[in-house]
């Protein structure tokens, strides 16, 4: 950020005044000030596009996150690590449905990089249209996990809602160490 | 016109040598059959599928999408490389597009030796530098396996490669040193579970062929096994199977062979990219004893 706040200030504020000073012809000044504001205008439009692409990155990072801790929750219920409780898959499921329900917007143009590092594979924005089909499968499938309450339809529906993390992340994230 | 006789004698020699180069190229990048004399027990179709599964011999040679055949390895569908685009064959007993006509003898050369019944080199996008290690009777289980399917004609299509002639004996040079890795031995002082766990691995799963990093010459670094690497098709990196414990991926056996067989359904991330989520759903379809026995081997790795 610091560099380019000092670009800013030596061509707009510096560079405008010392040519005010010397008197320069108006043309030339002009001439400067345009393209001043041009480089001013492309520093600032690359670091919002930057700062939009963290911000989404980061956004879509934690709720990744909430969907794994969530998952956690229900696997161990799946694996007997933990009893089967309602209120747990209940309140999982809508995590769950609630982060991918806004997760379609946490993918905006430009975000496909920033200042921190992201998996998001290219055809999350070529293929935009799929992505979002898959991501409403999943929801879909988290939605009916919130009302299973019996053992016997839990497994079958995580199953559903598994294959929904699987198909996404198969096509549009790329592996990290 | 006279030219120098000097030159003359240049010219004819380095003829020669090209001539002699190119006979040498030849010779050492022919693809010959093996000729090895096979056991002649009667193939366990059984065993056969589970080495079907580990292979994960589906996830490649599957039908290209929008045909019909799912779940039947007819092969067709595209499967790109850094070297081109290649459309993995037919595996059901077609007698035209797939294995029907071809000996166990030419299979168990295509799947150790990398060489075609038409004595041609595969390229190995086609795993066979991992498959050279697993025993003889298992391969002809496997192939006993894939007899079993209905014959489906599928279209076969060459590789998408430039000079795809060239490019074969090329494969053939790169075998001579490819080859040199050496196959899998049991180890004697390890428990029967892990020498298991090993040989499906480095075997018909052929694991290392994403997760052990490459060397200047394309060819499986030994001495980093399965420590990942840059995906092969630039899609990010592949995980180290390494001290997969001590970096807090996996509590125990149990808990892999369980991320093993169910995969991001239990809340284990990072099994769906990079092509792991056909690799895992493919291990869902093993023994429990055989994931046990593939945990037990990769925990053991530090």
């Amino acid at each position: 950020m610091c560099p380019r706040l000092w670009f800013l200030l030596k061509y707009v504020v510096i560079d405008w005044s010392t040519t005010r000073e010397r008197g320069t012809e108006m043309k030339g000044t002009k001439i400067r000030m345009l393209t001043a504001l041009a480089v001013v205008a492309a520093v600032a439009s690359i670091t919002l596009a930057a700062a939009t692409g963290t911000k989404a990155i980061k956004e879509r990072q934690q709720a990744m996150e909430d969907i794994g801790q969530a998952m956690k929750a229900l696997g161990a219920i799946a694996k007997k690590q933990a009893p089967f409780d309602a209120d747990v898959v209940k309140t999982s499921a809508e995590t769950i449905a609630n982060r991918l329900n806004t997760a379609a917007y946490l993918f905006p143009d430009g975000s496909d990089r920033g200042d921190v590092e992201t998996w998001a594979k290219a055809e999350i924005w070529s293929d935009h249209e799929n992505f979002q089909k898959d991501l409403d499968t999943a929801e879909a499938a988290a939605v009916a996990m919130q009302s299973v309450t019996d053992e016997a339809a839990f497994g079958p529906a995580l199953g559903v809602l598994g294959n929904g993390c699987k198909t996404c992340h198969d096509t549009y994230r790329r592996p990290k160490q | 016109m006279k030219y120098p006789s000097r030159a003359r004698w240049i010219a004819a020699a380095s003829a020669l040598g090209a001539v002699l180069v190119a006979a040498v190229f030849f010779v050492l990048t022919a693809a010959r059959p093996s000729g090895r004399v096979l056991p002649t027990n009667a193939p366990d179709v059984a065993n056969g599928k589970v080495l079907f599964h580990v292979g994960g011999c589906i996830a490649c040679h599957n039908p290209p999408s929008g045909t019909d055949n799912s779940g039947l390895p007819t092969g067709g569908a595209a499967f790109s490389t850094p070297f081109g685009t290649m459309y993995p064959g037919n595996l059901t007993p077609d007698p035209d597009t797939g294995l029907g006509r071809w000996t166990a003898g030419e299979f168990v050369d295509a799947m150790t030796k990398g060489v075609s019944p038409e004595h041609r080199h595969y390229f190995p996008a086609f795993p066979y530098t991992s498959y050279r290690n697993m025993r003889i009777e298992d391969l002809l289980d496997l192939r006993a396996y894939l007899m079993s399917f209905p014959p489906v004609r599928s279209t076969q299509r060459d590789p998408d490669v430039r000079m795809t002639g060239l490019a074969r004996r090329a494969v053939g040079l790169w075998k001579r040193f490819a080859f040199r890795r050496r196959t899998f031995e049991p180890d004697p002082d390890r428990d029967a579970a892990w020498n298991r766990g090993a040989y499906l691995v480095q075997g018909p799963g052929h694991c290392g062929e994403c997760h052990t990093p490459r060397n200047a010459f394309m060819i499986l670094d030994d001495t980093r096994p399965l420590e990942g690497g840059p995906h092969p098709r630039g899609e990010g990196h592949v995980p180290s199977l390494r001290d997969l414990v001590g970096r807090g991926r996996y509590a125990d056996v149990a808990d892999l062979a369980l991320a093993l067989q169910f995969g991001e359904t239990l809340g284990y991330d990072k099994l769906s990219s990079g092509g792991m989520a056909q690799v895992q759903m493919n291990l869902a379809r093993l023994p429990e004893d055989d994931l046990r026995a593939i945990s037990e081997y990769l925990l053991s790795l530090r």
